[in-house]
Parts: structure tokens; C-alpha cells; sequence
């Protein structure tokens, strides 16, 4: 008679494999779907108001001599002044390859906020022949606060406690529309 | 013996073919997580045409959808129709950079108005104070008010001359604010 063959070798089982096929589906369609809706095109706005005719808010705003800070852009330099002698007028040189120095105006512009600090408004005088390039660079000059400026602070009325100034000039008017 | 043969034979048949899905899931995994980390969902539907280089800004504001105005180096399109082309003469035809000259017949106030855009400005305006009539959303029982942004996409080279006309008319259309494109600087 012959022996009787191990039950140890008989009960031995393949590992139990995972059934992959409906995650890979998932996945696949997650990855569809996350392809076809998200937006790869980022596009930013900078708003400006236009200008409003003098109304009569403004005429009584104007009453109080705001600071009204003004860039007017020039051949070789831009002037940073105000038309109420706010602040001292300030001339930035273009730089060596004769383009606007937007860092310079940033870092005149950062005194500027320093000084009024509850000031949100900046008036553009921009010349015919300057280019869209150079009005947006001078727009996030004007308006935006690098994270490599030393910080402005600035008192919350709510709070009581001091926060650092997020924007510097946010409302952006051009001046000149009405010219020919 | 011939019976045993042919039954160790038989154990030794092969299972069906199995693909390793493993190293599949991983690279999925990763392009699924790249995917959800850049997800950025797009709240208009700004397109750019080709050819068209925006300046890049450091401004973190995503735009809403509104009506917009293209600035291509031939012609002015307005919701994607176009509406008046620039003069294209024998001195800028082989010229590199575009020169945006207006036909002097598309100008009116002084050359400060442009025409035909004034037209399509007001047609999108009429249209779209047109659903907001008919929409549900009331205040005090009145449609909402025609918002008045109009955005400006422009080549970077675009003068301020040209982007001048197309504030000033667009002003004249009734609308209030102007919205700047740019494309997002990477920081």
C-alpha cells in the first residue's frame, strides 16, 4: 500500500492577489476628469476703475487735499508727486537700458505708503508709446507689496493690534483718457 | 507510466497571463496627486490666442467671466468676433512689430472713440443687461445692475495709445471698470 501523501503539500494556497482593475479605473477617470477642468492657461487681472467726471463726493473729497499720489511717466524718468505738495516730487531715472525702474519706484513708493498708510488710491500718467508690458510691471509696483519689503504696519481698528499692510496702492486710475 | 506522464503534464498547465499593475498604480498614484496639488479651477473662460504674448504680473486676483477685448497685431475682437482690423500698410506688412494703426474712419471724438468697438461694447452690454432682466436674481424686486467690467487682453507690445481708445470708449459704453489680463508670474 502506498503512503498516504502529506495534506501539508495539498492545503498550499496562492497569496491572495488584490483586484486592481476597478481602482485603475478610478483612477483613470480621476485623471480625466483632473485634466479636462483644471486650468494649466493661469491668467491674473489688475482692475481699474475708470475715472469718474467730477461728481460732487469728489469735489468734496477733493475739498480736503488728499494725497492723490501721482506717476507720470516721462521719456527718461517717471515723477512720483502729488498736485496737494503732499510729498516731495521725486524723479526715478530710467534704468542703463533706458526701461521704467520699477524696483526703484517700488522702493520710493514703499516710503511713500510708509508715511500714509491709509492711502489705497494711485493716479497712472502714462506716455502714448509705453508699452502694455511696462503698465502692468508699473501697476503691481503700485499696487502690490513684494515679500522681500520690510514690513508696513498698520493699526486694526477692530482689533487694536498692528498688521502688516498687504496691499500698497490697490486702486489704480489713469488720468489722461479724455486726451487726443 | 504512459497515464502518469500525462498527468504531470496536465499540473503543469499555466495559468492565464497576468499583467503586473503595480508599478502602474504607482505612476497613476503620482500623476494623480501632481494633478490635485496644480488643480486650479477656472471660474472664466479666458482663452488666449496664439501668437498673443501677455505680460506676466505678480497680481494673485483670478478674473470672473465678463466681456472682453482682444488685442491681436491685425485686428480688435470683441467676444470673439471680430470687429474692426488695423490698417496694414506696405511699411508694417513686413514689419516685425505690430504698429495698431486705426483706419481713421473707425475713430470719432477727436480720435479718442472707436467706433465699431463702441458698437460691439453696447451690443454685449444690451445682451447682457438683456438676461439679467431676465434673470431670477432681484434686488428690491429690480434685475441686477449691469456690472461694467470689460477686460483688455493685449499683446505686451500693445501701446498705451491703443489701450487708451479702448478705455475711453469702452467708458463711453457705459462701462466702469477695466480689468488688465496678464498671465501669473511664477514666484
Amino acid at each position: 500500500m502506498l503512503k498516504r501523501p502529506s495534506c501539508r503539500r495539498n492545503t498550499h494556497q496562492d497569496p491572495l492577489e488584490l483586484n486592481l482593475v476597478p481602482i485603475l479605473d478610478a483612477m483613470v477617470t480621476l485623471i480625466g476628469f483632473l485634466l479636462f477642468t483644471t486650468s494649466f492657461l493661469a491668467i491674473v487681472a489688475i482692475e481699474s476703475p475708470l475715472p469718474v467726471s467730477s461728481s460732487s463726493e469728489v469735489q468734496e473729497q477733493l475739498k480736503e487735499k488728499p494725497l492723490q499720489l501721482t506717476l507720470s511717466v516721462r521719456e527718461k524718468d517717471v515723477e512720483i508727486w502729488s498736485p496737494f505738495q503732499k510729498i516731495a516730487p521725486k524723479s526715478v531715472a530710467n534704468n542703463k537700458e533706458g526701461q521704467i525702474d520699477i524696483k526703484a519706484i517700488h522702493d520710493a513708493l514703499l516710503e511713500v505708503k510708509k508715511k500714509f498708510p491709509l492711502e489705497s488710491n494711485a493716479v497712472i500718467i502714462p506716455l502714448k508709446g509705453t508699452s502694455y508690458d511696462d503698465l502692468i510691471s508699473l501697476m503691481d509696483s503700485v499696487r502690490q507689496v513684494e515679500p522681500t519689503d520690510l514690513p508696513i504696519f498698520l493699526k486694526n481698528e477692530k482689533t487694536g493690534l498692528d498688521e502688516p499692510v498687504k496691499k500698497l496702492f490697490p486702486k489704480v486710475v489713469f488720468a489722461d483718457l479724455g486726451e487726443t | 507510466m504512459s497515464s502518469i506522464r500525462s498527468r504531470r503534464g496536465r499540473r503543469k498547465v499555466h495559468k492565464g497571463f497576468e499583467l503586473q499593475l503595480t508599478s502602474m498604480m504607482d505612476a497613476l498614484v503620482i500623476i494623480v496627486v501632481f494633478l490635485l496639488k496644480n488643480y486650479n479651477v477656472s471660474e472664466n473662460s479666458f482663452t488666449s490666442p496664439p501668437g498673443l504674448q501677455l505680460p506676466t504680473s505678480g497680481s494673485q486676483d483670478t478674473p470672473n467671466d465678463s466681456v472682453q477685448v482682444i488685442v491681436t497685431s491685425d485686428a480688435l475682437t470683441v467676444e470673439k468676433e471680430r470687429v474692426l482690423d488695423f490698417i496694414q500698410t506696405a511699411v508694417n506688412a513686413g514689419a516685425k512689430e505690430a504698429t495698431y494703426n486705426f483706419k481713421p474712419t473707425d475713430l470719432a471724438d477727436g480720435g479718442r472713440k472707436v467706433v465699431p468697438l463702441y458698437d460691439a461694447l453696447m451690443k454685449a452690454r444690451e445682451k447682457s443687461e438683456l438676461l439679467l432682466a431676465k434673470s431670477k436674481a432681484r434686488v428690491d424686486g429690480k434685475p441686477l445692475e449691469f456690472e461694467g467690467i470689460l477686460a483688455i487682453q493685449a499683446d505686451k507690445k500693445v501701446q498705451y495709445t491703443t489701450i487708451r481708445r479702448i478705455m475711453y470708449t469702452a467708458g463711453t459704453a457705459g462701462y466702469r471698470v477695466i480689468r488688465f489680463l496678464a498671465m501669473k508670474r511664477e514666484t
